[in-house]
């Protein structure tokens, strides 16, 4: 009872605030309201599982423009709504194989992304203080363990088969540190690259696996 | 069993991103104890996704814009003098903008759940992982409390972990501004009730408390005036101290 009030005196609150720039945007088009299209989830799949550089390219064309006008809103500040724009996108090119469409839609997702975004760069400007807070705050990546169960020996020959088959560069990584026990930063100085490569290339390769391996089960 | 949550309007901000990071901290570790807290938060944060993004000012603009940055990732830029003249200055930033970000092809590091924990007196606890980025300092033991300030910078809003030992408790004390007490373990109680593990109790400046804990708890809390509270901490121990032994 009381939380749907609220919900609407803040949805009202959001509604007014907005409601300026709505009004100019109904001399601009005809169309000043419109529901998100149901192909953004597939856009957002498309670049999590093969990288499509068009399907980003639509998610940004939809989402681009609005998260400029609402960072520069909330900033107060046009080059920070760009900034903020760029940040954004950037990461739902590099976390769009984290979105998983059964939980939420699209638009939620790219929503949390900016949020965040917007969090760390407001506290960035009022504090001394550096370091991003908002994905421990709300994480959405999925958190995964460490341990990759060996439940049988079936299972076991399944994925040392399908190991072999990924690029040398992520099998030796994801051998390197769950068959060999090395830490990431281990193996990132004994390949001399950097920890972060090292993580993008088990977590390429742990993608995969558990795609093939998934497909397999179906 | 959880009986006591964070407001609707926390809920509310914590979902728009605009709480303070120490709030916004402590709502979170409750979310994570909570499902029906969680549930609200996704319910709260689809429905600002929702008049963020469906709030659509110039759809034409936008279609147009899709088409140049289509023709763009294609490589036709067999015309670029006249689709330039045309094009909006913003889209041409935009479409280096995804040239940009598409360059680079790593993904995201995944996190690992890691998880941290701290021995207090004999006892260990796991760390909230929301703690995992923010600096603590050195734990300060007093009887039979020991605190860390987190390392925040936020001003005047100040927050701390809190442990009190079995047998322990604080003596009554005031708060000039708000003070959010999350508890992460054990239980204590006040005059007014016997909180628990997820509880997350906020109390006005009107309120006076003196918790007490039977079997020990660790608290996470939030103060708006933490200069009373650190004035008050040293006032109220120093003298009597005698009371926490």
């Amino acid at each position: 009872m009381k939380q749907e009030s609220l919900s609407n005196s803040r949805s009202s609150q959001v509604i007014s605030a907005r409601s300026t720039i709505a009004n100019n945007a109904k001399k601009m088009t005809s169309k000043n309201e419109q529901s998100a299209p149901a192909e953004l989830s597939e856009y957002l799949i498309a670049v999590g599982t093969n990288r499509d550089k068009q399907a980003f390219a639509k998610l940004f064309a939809w989402f681009g423009p609005k998260i400029k006008r609402i960072a520069a809103q909330k900033l107060n500040n046009d080059a920070a709504g760009f900034d903020i724009t760029q940040e954004t996108m950037t990461r739902v090119w590099r976390k769009a194989h984290l979105f998983v469409p059964e939980k939420g839609a699209a638009t939620t997702w790219v929503y949390t992304v900016m949020r965040n975004v917007i969090f760390d760069t407001m506290r960035k400007n009022k504090t001394q203080k550096a370091e991003s807070l908002s994905d421990d705050i709300w994480p959405i990546e999925d958190q995964i363990s460490e341990e990759i169960p060996f439940q049988d020996h079936l299972m076991s020959n399944q994925l040392s088969k399908l190991v072999k088959q990924l690029p040398p560069n992520q099998q030796e990584a994801l051998t390197a540190v769950y068959f060999k026990q090395l830490t990431h930063e281990e193996l990132a100085k004994q390949l001399n690259i950097p920890v972060g490569t090292v993580k993008s290339r088990i977590r390429l390769a742990v993608t995969k696996l558990k795609q093939q391996l998934g497909a397999d089960h179906d | 069993m959880i009986k006591y949550h964070p407001s609707d309007i926390l809920l509310a901000n914590f979902s728009s991103g605009d709480l303070p990071a120490s709030i916004a901290i402590g709502v979170s570790i409750h979310c994570q104890m909570c499902p029906t807290c969680q549930a609200e938060v996704d319910k709260l944060t689809d429905k600002l996704a929702g008049h963020d993004f469906n709030l659509d000012f110039d759809v034409e603009f936008d279609a147009e814009f899709a088409s140049t940055l289509d023709s763009e990732i294609e490589g036709s830029e067999s015309n670029p003098a006249t689709t330039n003249d045309i094009k909006p200055m913003t889209s041409m930033d935009f479409g280096n903008m995804i040239d940009a970000i598409t360059a680079n092809d790593e993904i995201s590091e995944q996190t690992i759940d890691k998880t941290v924990s701290i021995d207090l007196r004999g006892k260990p606890f796991e760390l909230p992982k929301q703690l995992n980025n923010v600096g603590l300092s050195n734990w300060l033991n007093i009887g039979k409390l020991s605190r860390t300030s987190l390392d925040l910078d936020e001003g005047h809003v100040h927050s701390h972990l809190i442990h009190i030992a079995a047998g322990g408790e604080v003596p009554t004390h005031t708060h000039k501004g708000f003070e959010i007490t999350l508890l992460l373990d054990g239980s204590f109680s006040d005059h007014m009730d016997t909180y628990h593990k997820g509880d997350f109790i906020e109390l006005s400046s009107e309120h006076n408390h003196k918790p007490k804990t039977a079997y020990g708890c660790l608290c996470y809390t939030v103060a708006d005036d933490a200069l009373h509270f650190t004035e008050g901490f040293h006032k109220i121990f120093n003298p009597i101290g005698n009371l926490l032994y």
